[in-house]
């Protein structure tokens, strides 16, 4: 486990270098003159040479390369052309908004994951509806998914506020930055409610193609489960379908749901960019469209780099977090040996089941 | 799974297991895809108007002159702008797959057949390129180059190509232990013979229900770059870029954003359906 936990630190070091390298090298192609960008148009040739100079831009490339590591190392990935302030305080500004609405599209994709597989695995009208609502959900773009609620709930019905994080004038301003658990800390009760009001609507326009990806899988996982000798087991020993489902199947077939929850988390961070553009969310989405539009590649660099490192560092302490609840994953010495922390099967001898699965193999021999 | 202990040769099976393995509901999936394709593609001669021109008042609404969905805010008809989309839509998706399938297939195709360092090296950079946040980097790709829809499009190779270099290499490592290549290699063919004639025929399968599924994803992403204003320019037809357009009248008038917006779901619905439908011949091939 140690081993592979160091391995795994190891290669996200390096993939953090690749990133890195990767942006520094489009900021080179971006050809966008940042001198000439800080000083405005009006400046002179002689004043932005001498402004490249200063920051470098006339070195060799190697130096460049090490300076910018160097700099992102320590925090600092440069001024924004567009703001004047440095891109790592506008970064700060903006992501708290940010995770909190990709926190609360995580609840509601998990929860509806849950439900969605759970009802599809069983037979019936239920389990066709569901069945059908998955494949639909699973393609239906997010922005369509919330402009769509836009107009019903906003439009129509008047349910849900438009845009923004609050109503309120003089909200919260915490340690953490997201205004729910600011609000709740400083006990603020109305600008929770306010803010959790906000959040129902991008949240779950945003949560349902991944909660239907999610879904998909887990289903795919339960069926491969549902056909395990100890499910017939525990349905002998006078469990419902649903309790067997809920308490047995659910636990073994969670890991590659699990998996795919990580890898869309971090997705999220660059998918979230545009539903907060519908919904005017103050978060990095709106940073990165408005210096999309500037061309401020200073500031697309620093945001590249930031979700980059967010992905990636989830995306591994996912792995570390899959490999510390099932210890087969990645290691092929000790593959197929039924020690899963998961698997609850305390009423089921180990050897019973070694035999039930390695029956056909025995009679083909 | 364990292989059976007999097998029994099939007379003729490709035929019997396309037509035993295709349900009602498959063939009305294909169906669908080979319709809005269809329609897609016939753009030019469905299209009531021309899609970039002024044709009559704006937000005319839907069915009247002769105007099926209206008309958008500048006057324009929704039905010929929403027709030339899908067309826009569906022919940059399908390039785009087309060229990094082909791209990753070579790659993984040298890297399967030569081994060794080779094999190692190509890899490791396929890994690299997989481990990173793909919508991102094509971002940050794309405004560096300058936001175009063929930048766009050059930008989502880059990022596309190492999953088809990784799912050819497995996948041709794994057919190269079984018996009918080995077989093969026994009489002799070897080399760009094995395979071009042994070996890719394996893989087509695969490849095609990946390609059919990768086309809706890639649908929904160049959409989504598009309304981020990092696709084609203002006036000409593109789904996405017509629903961000259309978003400052949603309230008004929400046809306007919705229907583009319905046409990029309608294009990747019909594909990740053909896709499933399709994926009981990759069993069919095992």
């Amino acid at each position: 486990m140690i081993r592979f936990a160091v391995g795994r630190l190891l290669a996200l070091l390096g993939l953090m270098a690749a990133l890195v390298v990767v942006v520094f090298l489009l900021q080179g192609i971006s050809g966008i003159d940042v001198a000439r960008a800080q000083l405005g148009p009006t400046a002179s040739e002689d004043l932005v040479e001498t402004r490249r100079q200063e920051l470098g831009y006339d070195d060799p490339v190697l130096t460049r390369l090490v300076r910018y590591g160097s700099d992102v190392l320590s925090g600092d990935f440069g001024t924004s052309t567009r703001t004047g302030s440095p891109v790592r305080d506008d970064i700060a500004e903006s992501l708290p908004a940010s995770i909190e609405l990709i926190g609360a599209i995580m609840v509601v994709a998990v929860a509806a994951a849950l439900a969605l597989a759970i009802v599809s695995v069983g037979h019936g009208r239920a389990g066709h509806a569901a069945r059908i609502a998955v494949s639909v959900g699973a393609s239906a773009p997010a922005f369509l998914v919330a402009l769509l609620a836009l107009v019903i709930f906003y439009r129509n019905l008047r349910w849900f506020p438009a845009t923004g994080r609050t109503s309120l004038d003089s909200a919260p301003v915490g340690p953490t930055g997201l205004l729910t658990v600011d609000s709740l800390l400083s006990g603020n009760l109305q600008a929770f409610f306010d803010a959790v009001w906000h959040l129902v609507l991008p949240a779950t326009a945003a949560a349902l193609a991944p909660a239907c990806v999610i879904a998909r899988i887990l289903r795919g996982s339960l069926i491969v489960e549902l056909g395990k000798d100890y499910v017939d087991v525990a349905r002998m020993k006078g469990l419902s379908h649903r309790q067997v489902l809920v308490r047995h199947c659910l636990g073994n077939a969670a890991g590659p749901a699990l998996s795919m929850s990580g890898l869309i988390v971090a997705g999220l961070f660059a998918g979230s960019l545009i539903v907060e553009q519908l919904v005017a969310w103050p978060g990095l989405g709106n940073y990165a469209y408005r210096s999309i539009q500037a061309s401020d590649f200073t500031a697309i660099a620093g945001i590249t780099l930031t979700i980059g490192a967010i992905y990636l560092l989830v995306n591994t302490t996912v792995e570390l977090v899959q490999r510390h609840i099932d210890p087969r994953i990645g290691s092929a010495s000790n593959a197929g040996r039924p020690n899963n922390l998961l698997r609850r099967l305390p009423e089921l001898p180990t050897s019973t089941r070694r035999f039930g699965q390695s029956a056909p193999r025995d009679a083909v021999d | 799974m364990t292989a059976p202990a007999i097998s029994v040769p099939d007379v003729n099976p490709t035929q019997r297991r396309w037509r035993s393995r295709l349900s009602c509901f498959d063939l009305a999936s294909l169906a669908l895809l080979t319709l809005v394709c269809g329609v897609a593609l016939c753009a030019p001669l469905l299209a009531p108007f021309d899609p970039v021109a002024r044709v009559g008042d704006a937000f005319a609404p839907m069915g009247t002159d002769g105007f099926l969905l209206g008309t958008d805010d500048g006057g324009r008809d929704m039905l010929s702008r929403l027709l030339y989309g899908t067309r826009s839509s569906l022919v940059s998706a399908v390039a785009v797959v087309a060229i990094t399938a082909l791209l990753g297939t070579i790659i993984g195709a040298v890297a399967a057949s030569c081994g060794g360092w080779i094999d190692s090296l190509l890899m490791r950079t396929t890994d690299l390129f997989l481990a990173m946040p793909a919508v991102l980097v094509a971002i940050a790709v794309v405004a560096a180059l300058g936001p175009s829809l063929s930048n766009t499009l050059l930008a989502i190779g880059i990022v596309w190509w190492p999953a088809y270099a990784r799912i050819v290499r497995n996948e041709l490592v794994s057919i190269g232990a079984r018996s009918h290549i080995v077989g093969a290699q026994l009489t002799g063919v070897s080399g760009p013979r094995l395979v071009a004639r042994h070996l890719l025929p394996g893989i087509a399968p695969l490849l095609l229900i990946t390609a059919t599924l990768d086309i809706a994803s890639i649908i929904g992403i160049l959409a989504g770059l598009s309304f981020f204003g990092l696709g084609s320019s203002a006036p000409s037809p593109e789904l996405g870029a017509m629903t961000f357009q259309g978003l400052p009248y949603f309230l008004s008038h929400p046809a306007v954003p919705l229907v583009p917006a319905l046409g990029v779901f309608a294009l990747g619905f019909s594909f990740n359906l053909a896709g499933d439908a399709v994926r009981p011949l990759l069993a069919a091939n095992r």
